[in-house]
């Protein structure tokens, strides 16, 4: 019986010491750094980033999660669900409550129950949000909700063999029902206005800058958190065989591998993830409406994926940054101009750099080394040129 | 020894006030926002509202500006998408940090941005027509409440007009919601049954009416019946082509809309809408010497605007234009009553009740930051007009009409 | 002012008026001095002189009482001080004045200034008139009048509208006058109108012999007016007779039961009429979609491109006809081959610069025509302003109608039957032509199509301009149902390919079958559930069937696995 290798041995390692360095770098920079800096540094400081910069970063990141999701199913699986937005809303949503509930007596009509209810002419508070009241059953539901509309999807969709464009085409009617049904009033979630107005969480003031500051800091550490087992997942053995199933699905299972079941936990795994960060997501912007689980934002967040690098986890990372950062610039700067800037994006990035921005490096080397050759052989012009 | 105080008190005010003006005449320009959505769905109606913004500080600016100072206008899009609403009211208030801010047009936006004005201490005006139910020392609603055009509207269905059965029809959101809360209460106290009131609502971008109208079309065989319409702007072409298309006419069932003002009459089939009623506090077609005037300067200023992409032919105006073009007057009022641009001075005058005679007539500035205002009944001409069947002068303005009439 | 001077005139007219007419002044009718006098009295007394019209039969006042409650009836003074009432229009020979048409005779209003009996039109400088106000209650007794007075019009349906709305005052008082309009009258809708109205009036008649027929007559004539009434008698305090309340139920029974069947067959209507909308934008993506697996995003906004070419058409006709010229109606037929070409020039151009390179990665065609159907939402924007556009519908897409009280609306009678013809024509192309052989061809196998020398690259190109086509024919059909804007096409996507997939991709058959399905199912869900609720289930039907059936309804058969 030969002794097993170590698994080192077989799979590359983890990182490198200088990819741990380039991970922690932005990491600390954007965990630590700047929110010390927006701390302890005075308000017309140059070098100090403005309480509106971090809350903006921190919904940066909030993406970026929803879009490492999107690459684990669409790079890594092959599986393109345009329903993402949908677990990321529902994520929101259920935290909405808690957060919502928390307003107490601070609201409109100083009533216990949410303004909403009051004008719409609700005698008491639904059963099924009494328990909303505590914090830690919401956070709960911010897992298991999308996970469970995930495993319930999932388990019908990937039992059939239902994949590639049907599957997308499906993942998006289900987010438009949803959104369809959560823009009813009568489905008891605020309507179209969703829930808004939030005042404190964990009873902490969510206007006050160091209540902002801890939600941007969580928002960048669960972004480092998801990408290290993101990294983990798709470097391991089970990693190689999700990317197998991408390429040949039937080899695999006749391989001997029952598909379906990995499919089907990647896709609940990614879906209460993406609940998590929309669960933080909602304190920072302050509002959760319907509008966030249309076919729209889902579609969005795959381009993010698509600009930044598909297949590459640092590619949607970079994707959600610069794609939504360009978004805040261009509705304050070219107002006119905006849908053509993220249009002309989409069409450029797919047509002539599929491998996203992240493939631009290694794009630029190649073009260097060409010139570099062609310059090497100065014989081959002038040899030309002679009569 | 008191006066002597106060005269203290009076002169360091003056001088104080004197040093902040100095300070901001400095800067040249006073900051102000504008934000709409000029991209996604809601920009067929908000990028009207940014024209007529721009126009109006323009017309100001070449009157001296407020207070000596020229106007400098942020306009800023919030693409018809919610959360980024509440970003671009941070970025307003925080990054360029303007005096006050117009804009918003559905109600989730103004929920949205609501919690930033309170947060950051901001000014928002906010021109169009609302369910209420809301008061925020930050806001100021030169919108129709529910009483400036619902409650009006059908009073007319019920006492000119001598309606008895109700069809209230609206869009799924919170607006038609509440009104059509308060309109059930308002008709009940005015003897209707409740069983004479239907309330149906259809989802946004709702396409097919085919149900709709052979259920309105049945409701209303006995002749006495009118549908109180909320739907919202995009809807209305598919409902009133389908009502034509069932033979209703507005002499059997009339439909009062509050929601099809004359920018939304370019995109309907007019023809198919003609008899049927409006209520708004202005139409196009009021007749007074101040509306020719704002109808003559904004249409020649759209002549030769320079903002990219604007629309230079068929523009009319609006009810939500005046009431912003009002909003930007009663705050000029108001910094020049206050002496300074600094927001809890200019909400102090504001409440104090400044007024503003506009095209529409004249405007007050409640302390309950709501305006009183002339309230118009009109119906519908093939030229996409109002003909003005009845007004309402001096009508008060109260966002807390729920509750009011069941008393009764 | 205007009151004081009223008073002052009234006083004249009594005074001199039957002075004047012994003055070889033409001779008022006595009909016309009762007009004269209800327009001219006091307003204290003016609807008592309103009401004493009731019945009088003169052609001055129904014109002039129309003109009155509509507020645009004007009292013009003569240079005499007397008072006319006239109408105002544009004067004949233009200019910024406006002749006064006497309601009285219906000539212009001479201007005696220039003589008497003269032709000059007296002339008017707008808006130095107030019209003649009314109030509320005047202006219901100016109905009152004008019902009265309507229902010996020439117009039946003037006559048809004046009988139903005093058969609903009922009031006895009309019975005599619509008993004695039955005897003459021949237009059979207007008959039944009637008999409809005396029944109506009878229903409140003393006698019980009297009610109970005319009970069973409405019941007969399904009116659902009288329903409304029937369960205000049967809720009544003092409840009817047993034998009324008997004869009440089984009347309303009978409405119920017939509008029952109406509403079933109506709602068959409106699911074909939804279906075939739906069917219509489908269609091209099921060739675009379906036969060549792109996925198109932008196949919205290529619907968009036909219903502003037919927007475009509308314009061009109206601004080289002129608004009046009954060709107008013209427009749409013209609009159908513009919208078809226009979309389909977007389609090539769409092939041409993006699509072409994604054949091989139809998940990334995906997200390249979605940045190009915003980019096209704002181009529309740009040029068509952010606003709906209007268009009008020719006068023959207008109105409908009714059989056995089923609406039949013309728009959407021509929908389905358009959407009958485009599905002909194009299993026609596809079967029947050489070209779609060779699309066929193509789509099954590229590669092999190439090998035998089909110019795979141009039928690429053709197949996807047809698709787009469909989408503009589609868009102009849109235009005559709702509204045409620059994110119209948003509103219809996700239904079209929630079509081709339930309908089996790469069937057309499917796709009728898939869409019809739909389209009536929603309807009948509709009245049960609303407006959302029925579409949110179709929606979930559809996902659970396709878990069910993952090929959709006509799945392809193919042995390949992958």
């Amino acid at each position: 019986m030969s002794v097993p290798a170590k698994l080192s041995d077989v799979e590359p390692r983890f990182f490198t010491r200088a990819q741990w360095a380039s991970f922690l770098l932005p990491t600390l920079l954007l965990a630590l750094v700047l929110p010390l800096l927006n701390a302890l540094l005075p308000s017309e400081h140059l070098l100090r980033p403005s309480d509106f910069t971090l809350n903006l970063y921190g919904k940066y990141a909030t993406y970026a999660v929803l879009a490492l999701g999107v690459d684990l199913l669409w790079g890594f699986l092959g599986i393109l669900s345009l329903g993402q937005a949908l677990f990321f809303a529902l994520g929101g949503y259920a935290f909405g409550m808690h957060l919502l509930l928390m307003i107490g007596k601070d609201g409109q009509y100083k009533s216990k129950l949410p303004d909403y209810m009051v004008f719409l002419g609700y005698k008491a508070l639904p059963v099924h949000w009494q328990p909303f009241y505590s914090f830690s059953f919401a956070t709960c539901a911010v897992l298991v909700i999308p996970a469970l509309i995930a495993f319930v999807f999932g388990w019908l969709a990937f039992r059939s063999r239902i994949k590639g464009v049907y599957l997308s085409i499906l993942t998006q009617a289900l987010t438009y029902a949803a959104a369809l049904l959560f823009f009813r009033n009568d489905f008891g979630f605020g309507g179209n206005n969703g829930f808004t107005d939030f005042k404190r969480v964990l009873g902490a003031d969510l206007n006050s800058p160091t209540t902002r500051r801890v939600l941007y800091v969580s928002s960048v550490l669960l972004l480092a958190g998801v990408f290290l087992l993101y990294r983990w997942l798709t470097r391991a053995k089970f990693g190689h065989l999700l990317q197998a199933i991408r390429d040949g699905e039937n080899r695999v299972l006749f391989s001997g591998y029952a598909t379906a079941s990995y499919k089907l936990f990647v896709f609940v795994l990614v879906a209460a993830i993406t609940g998590i960060a929309g669960a933080l997501y909602v304190p920072q912007v302050g509002i959760i409406n319907p509008s966030e689980m249309t076919p729209e934002k889902s579609l969005e967040a795959v381009v993010w994926v698509a600009v930044g690098g598909r297949g590459t986890l640092l590619g949607p990372v970079l994707g959600a940054f610069f794609v939504n950062a360009l978004k805040s610039w261009a509705t304050r700067s070219v107002p006119e101009l905006w849908l053509y800037i993220i249009g002309g994006l989409f069409i450029v990035v797919v047509l002539f750099l599929p491998g996203g921005l992240i493939s631009l490096p290694a794009r630029f080397r190649l073009l260097w080394a060409r010139y570099r050759s062609r310059a090497s052989r100065p014989d081959s012009s002038t040899f030309f040129q002679q009569p | 020894m008191i006066n002597k105080l106060n005269k203290t008190l009076g002169v360091s005010a003056i001088a104080l006030g004197l040093l902040a003006t100095t300070a901001l005449r400095a800067a040249e320009s006073v900051k102000v926002g504008v934000l709409h959505s000029l991209s996604g769905t809601m920009a067929i109606s908000e990028t009207s509202l940014r024209d007529v913004l721009l126009f109006t500080f323009d017309e100001i600016n070449a009157k001296g500006g407020v207070l000596g100072i020229k106007i400098e206008p942020v306009v800023v899009d919030g693409a018809s998408n919610w959360p980024l609403f509440a970003e671009k009211a941070k970025q307003l208030l925080e990054q360029d940090k303007v005096s006050v801010t117009f804009g918003c047009w559905t109600s989730v936006s103004r929920k949205s941005v609501l919690p930033v004005f309170e947060k950051d201490n901001g000014l928002l005006f906010y021109p169009v027509q609302y369910e209420g139910e809301e008061l925020s020392k930050n806001i100021f609603y030169t919108a129709e409440a529910v009483g400036q055009q619902a409650t009006p509207g059908v009073d007319y269905l019920l006492n000119e007009l001598g309606k008895k059965k109700f069809y209230l029809l609206g869009s799924d959101y919170v607006y038609p919601r509440t009104t059509n809360l308060v309109l059930k209460e308002y008709l009940t106290s005015k003897g209707i049954p409740e069983s004479s009131i239907i309330e149906k609502y259809t989802p946004f971008g709702h396409t097919d009416y085919q149900q709709i109208v052979a259920e309105i079309k049945q409701f209303g065989a006995s002749g006495d019946a009118a549908v109180v319409s909320t739907l919202n702007g995009d809807t209305n072409v598919p409902f009133f082509r389908e009502l034509a298309n069932a033979g209703i006419k507005s002499e059997d069932i009339p439909v009062i809309s509050f929601s099809v003002s004359e920018d939304e009459f370019r995109g309907l089939p007019t023809k198919d809408l003609v008899g049927h009623l409006g209520a708004w506090s202005y139409f196009m077609s009021v007749d007074t010497p101040a509306n020719d005037k704002f109808k003559k300067n904004f249409f020649a200023w759209l002549e030769k605007s320079t903002v990219p992409g604007i629309e230079k032919k068929g523009r009319v105006t609006n009810s939500p234009m005046v009431l912003s073009y009002v909003g930007v007057y009663l705050w000029k009022a108001a910094v020049e009553k206050a002496g300074t641009f600094e927001v809890d001075a200019v909400r102090a005058a504001l409440e104090s009740g400044v007024t503003f005679d506009g095209p529409g007539g004249k405007v007050t500035m409640q302390k309950n930051h709501h305006i009183t205002k002339n309230v118009y009944v009109g119906e519908t001409l093939a030229d996409g007009q109002f003909k003005i069947l009845k007004s309402y002068e001096g009508v008060y303005g109260e966002p807390f009409l729920k509750g009011t009439f069941g008393s009764k | 002012m205007i009151r004081s001077l009223l008073i002052v005139l009234y006083g004249f007219v009594l005074g001199s008026g039957l002075a004047r007419s012994s003055e070889s002044v033409p001779v008022v009718a006595s009909g016309r001095a009762q007009l004269l006098d209800a327009l001219l009295t006091p307003p204290a007394r003016q609807i008592a002189a309103v009401r004493a019209l009731i019945g009088v039969e003169d052609a001055a006042i129904t014109p002039a009482l129309t003109a009155w409650r509509a507020g645009e009836l004007y009292l013009v003074p003569l240079p005499n001080g007397a008072l006319v009432p006239a109408t105002l229009a544009t004067a004949p020979d233009g200019g910024d004045f406006l002749v006064a048409i006497s309601v009285l005779d219906g000539l212009p209003v001479p201007d005696s200034a220039s003589g008497v009996g003269s032709a000059h039109p007296l002339r008017i400088v707008p808006k130095s008139l107030k019209s003649l106000e009314t109030t509320a209650t005047l202006r219901r007794a100016i109905r009152d009048v004008l019902e009265v007075a309507g229902v010996a019009d020439a117009s039946p349906s003037v006559r048809y509208e004046s009988i139903e709305r005093l058969g609903q005052s009922r009031k006895a008082e009309h019975l005599p006058l619509l008993q004695a309009r039955l005897a003459i009258e021949k237009t059979p809708a207007v008959s039944r109108a009637l008999a409809d109205a005396i029944a109506f009036i009878q229903l409140s008649d003393s006698s019980p012999t009297v009610r109970l027929v005319a009970i069973a007559a409405l019941g007969e004539a399904h009116s659902l007016a009288a329903a409304s009434r029937f369960k205000e008698l049967l809720a009544a305090t003092p409840p009817p007779s047993s034998e009324e309340v008997a004869a009440l139920s089984a009347a309303l029974k009978k409405i119920e039961s017939h509008w029952k069947t109406v509403n079933f067959f109506g709602d068959l209507f409106r699911g074909l009429s939804a279906g075939s909308v739906l069917l219509l934008i489908a269609l091209g993506l099921a060739i675009t979609f379906g036969l060549m697996g792109v996925i198109n995003m932008a196949h919205g906004e290529l619907m968009v491109v036909g219903a502003y070419s037919t927007f475009v058409t509308q314009n061009l006709f109206v601004s080289a006809l002129g608004t009046a010229s009954p060709f107008l109606n013209l427009y749409f037929i013209a609009a159908l081959p513009a919208a078809f070409f226009s979309a389909a020039l977007v389609g090539l151009a769409l092939e041409r610069g993006v699509i072409q390179f994604l054949y091989k990665r139809p998940l990334e065609s995906l997200l390249a025509t979605w940045g190009v159907s915003l980019a096209l939402q704002q181009t529309f924007r740009l040029i068509f302003g952010p606003a709906n556009v209007q268009i009008n519908a020719p006068s023959w897409l207008q109105g409908s109608a009714a059989f056995h009280d089923v609406l039949f609306a013309y728009n959407r009678l021509f929908v389905i039957g358009f959407a009958a013809l485009v599905v002909f024509g194009v299993w026609l192309v596809l079967n029947r032509t050489s070209l779609g052989l060779l699309v066929r061809a193509v789509m099954q196998n590229r590669q092999m199509a190439s090998c035998i020398g089909v110019r795979a690259t141009r039928v690429n190109m053709l197949t996807f301009a047809f698709g787009s086509g469909l989408a503009g024919l589609a868009g102009a059909c849109l235009s005559q149902l709702g509204n045409v804007g620059p994110s119209m096409g948003q509103l219809h996507i996700i239904d079209s390919f929630m079509v081709v997939v339930s309908g089996g991709v790469g069937n057309i058959l499917g796709s009728v079958a898939a869409s019809l399905g739909i389209g009536t199912v929603d309807q009948l869900l509709q009245p049960l559930l609303g407006a959302v609720m029925g579409k949110i289930l179709v929606l979930f039907a559809i996902i659970l069937f396709l878990q069910w059936r993952p090929g959709g309804l006509f799945p392809t058969r193919s042995r390949s696995l992958d």
